[in-house]
């Protein structure tokens, strides 16, 4: 689904990333794992045409992003705040999303009434606009637009931070959930538990190389543990 | 001190320095000449008036225009002035003194080029007066008091600038003022010009100015200091919901959506209602130009001012597009909308402004057909060609919008600068000389006709022209997501 050839990403002298190649299949949750300036964000923001790449390509079902706008249709992300339109009540920003997605008005009030009990009723129906509410709940407006109309391809950075410990748990119900429907879905993130929780293969970045790259076994989870820790 | 050093690492680590650093030179050199200019007029004034107003001192004279300098001065600084900022948030919790601060961001409006006005039209008067046979402390009297008004107005202009009740107070005793001069027979030449005429007869006067100055240092003390809290961040404050659907736009369908969400951002966010409000404002542009018989046989100034009343919204909306949705433009970037149908949407409003604009100035008929057909034809060259230049020039602009942030006291939100207004100059010289050459040469309506058809060519090259536009976008992607991501 996903193909990186010889991606780097440098900033005058200093290489922040470096891959050789990676591929993540079709409906493979993949998850990635690295101390702050790994090159998580880096590689994010590459397999989305944000920054331009030093060298290498990426494609997204065989669509070279740098090349063509195609692999939109397909794709959905939440990084950071810049993909919130904060003067939009949430209602508003999903319908936004919903509309370019094309999906109907309907379906997306079938879709967000599985987020009720994520939305924990703090999200819909509060008639204010995204910029007045919590950082945890735009969080949430941002996690659930991401996923709008089916995306094959959806990618997160650091979905659980910021995030109370009952979202966290609820958030992980959905993403395993997505997994019956072969999404695609790329996540980010520090907390070790949560990333093995939800992914089915881990790699570790450190300063913009692979490191390790492993299908989730039982011991996974230790093996990172012990990494992390320097032992 | 220490401040100061910050402020110097600011400016030369900031994003795209050496770009600014060009237009700084650049407004250096155009600072240089008017400076220049300024020196000539003071150094030739004094011979002047002495040769031709014989009957009176031509010191008093020049007294009695002060307030006309006055005037152009504060005027000329709302427009140009660019107030310092300096970024509190990071220093509100270091160990400085709120005073230290706040003095440190009012001594650096001081640093202006306008404050050397002093120095380049009163100085070269002051020495003509020493040459004369005025007292050396006499001259140095009357330039001190000029030098402390001018500081004064520099922090009056801080004031109004930062607060709208201030400015529109200053505005009605503007007003007043004036209808006194006009209708009681005050000369308020005159009147301004006593305090001036005295100080050089006793220096004890002075004191009057510097009390002057002190108190508008104190007043714009005060002001910033009542607004130094981060309020808007740390504050629970909710705006009610306004404006929303906007279902008249159903009928265009999907271009609907770009356009319904521009609406709601210029509805819902004070930087662009600002402009919105701005924009209607030009509409009455043309008052000035087609009122005053003296422009009537003009052509080009009927024609600059025909653009302006249809074209306010394009230049001040466009001038800024890929900046207003600076805060999501990562998201722009990667939902399922093309380039083309982002840049064509923006294309969209921009044109149904102009359209609407144009509709709003048919009573200009009243001035004369004439003068509404340049308008028409003016609005033609607008939707079809102002739109593109204004969308270019917008790429350009790559600072981020902070799209709900009042006029505060410790940001610059005057949006308003040289280069802005450079970018202005090749949008007006075009039209005119579109409108005048074949006026000239042919007959009016052949420049009508010129300037009418450029825009409808454009129109109906939309197509090949949004491509073009669409290119130079996806060129500059990277760059743009960059600089708004800061």
């Amino acid at each position: 689904m996903i193909q990186l050839e010889n991606l780097s990403k440098k900033y005058e002298e200093a290489t922040v990333l470096n891959l050789a190649s990676l591929h993540i299949k079709r409906g493979e949750h993949f998850g990635l794992v690295g101390n702050n300036g790994a090159g998580k964000t880096t590689l994010f923001s590459l397999l989305l045409d944000l920054i331009r790449p030093s060298s290498g390509k990426v494609s997204i079902n065989e669509i070279e992003v740098a090349k063509s706008e195609a692999w939109k249709k397909d794709t959905a992300a939440f990084i950071d705040d810049a993909f919130l339109i904060d003067y939009l009540t949430p209602e508003e920003y999903f319908a936004f999303v919903a509309k370019l997605r094309k999906v109907s008005t309907n379906e997306l009030d079938v879709f967000l009434a599985q987020f009720d009990e994520f939305f924990n009723g703090e999200v819909l129906a509060q008639k204010k606009y995204i910029r007045d509410f919590s950082k945890g709940n735009q969080k949430k407006v941002g996690l659930a637009a991401a996923f709008i109309g089916k995306p094959a391809v959806v990618i997160l950075d650091e979905p659980f931070a910021n995030l109370d410990p009952s979202s966290q748990i609820r958030l992980k119900k959905f993403l395993a959930n997505e997994q019956n429907r072969d999404c695609t879905l790329l996540i980010s993130s520090h907390d070790l538990n949560h990333v093995t929780d939800v992914c089915d293969r881990i790699v570790l970045l450190e300063k913009g190389n692979i490191i390790k790259d492993t299908p989730k076994s039982p011991k996974t989870l230790k093996e990172l543990e012990a990494y992390f820790s320097g032992e | 001190m220490h401040l100061f050093s910050l402020q110097w690492k600011e400016s030369f680590r900031a994003a795209q320095w050496e770009a600014k650093m060009t237009i700084k030179i650049i407004i250096g050199i155009v600072s240089l000449y008017f400076l220049g200019s300024f020196l000539f007029i003071g150094s030739i004034v004094y011979p002047a008036l002495n040769k031709t107003i014989l009957e009176r001192e031509p010191l008093e004279v020049f007294n009695s225009v002060l307030l006309l300098f006055f005037f152009a001065e504060l005027i000329i600084r709302f427009f140009f002035q660019q107030l310092p900022v300096t970024n509190i948030q990071s220093l509100i919790l270091l160990p400085f003194k709120k005073r230290q601060i706040i003095n440190h961001v009012i001594l650096r409006s001081v640093f202006s080029p306008f404050n050397l006005v002093p120095f380049f039209i009163y100085l070269p008067f002051a020495i003509s007066m020493y040459k004369d046979d005025y007292l050396a402390t006499q001259v140095l009297a009357w330039w001190l008091a000029l030098l402390m008004t001018t500081l004064s107005l520099n922090f009056l202009l801080y004031i109004i600038n930062k607060n709208n009740a201030f400015f529109v107070a200053l505005l009605l005793l503007l007003a007043g003022t004036i209808a006194l001069d006009l209708y009681a027979g005050v000369d308020l030449g005159k009147t301004v010009g006593i305090p001036f005429n005295a100080v050089v007869k006793n220096r004890d006067y002075l004191f009057g100015f510097l009390a002057l100055l002190f108190g508008m240092y104190a007043v714009l003390f005060f002001f910033l200091k009542k607004g130094f809290y981060l309020d808007a961040g740390l504050g629970k404050k909710r705006t009610r919901i306004s404006g929303g659907e906007f279902a008249v736009l159903n009928f265009l369908g999907d271009d609907a959506l770009i356009l319904r969400n521009d609406l709601r951002m210029i509805v819902r966010n004070v930087r662009p209602r600002q402009i919105a409000l701005m924009s209607f404002l030009f509409l009455f542009y043309g008052l000035m130009f087609f009122t005053q018989d003296i422009y009537r046989d003009m052509e080009y100034v009927m024609v600059f001012a025909g653009i302006f009343v249809t074209g306010g919204f394009t230049m001040t909306f466009g001038n800024y597009v890929p900046a207003w949705d600076s805060s999501y433009y990562k998201l722009l970037m990667t939902q399922n909308i093309s380039y083309k149908k982002y840049v064509l949407s923006k294309w969209n409003l921009m044109a149904f402004v102009t359209g609407v604009s144009a509709g709003l100035a048919i009573p200009y008929v009243y001035f004369g057909w004439d003068i509404l057909a340049i308008i028409i034809a003016g609005a033609f060259f607008n939707i079809g060609l102002n739109t593109w230049v204004t969308l270019f020039g917008g790429l350009l602009n790559k600072t981020p919008m902070k799209l709900n942030v009042k006029a505060k006291a410790f940001e610059n939100t005057q949006g308003f600068s040289i280069t802005q207004f450079a970018l202005i100059i090749p949008k007006m010289v075009l039209p005119v000389l579109l409108y005048w050459l074949p006026s000239f040469f042919i007959s009016p309506t052949a420049g009508f006709i010129t300037l009418a058809g450029s825009g409808i060519v454009a129109i109906i090259l939309k197509d090949k022209i949004a491509n073009l536009a669409t290119k130079l976008y996806k060129k500059q992607k990277y760059e743009t997501i960059e600089a708004f991501n800061k």
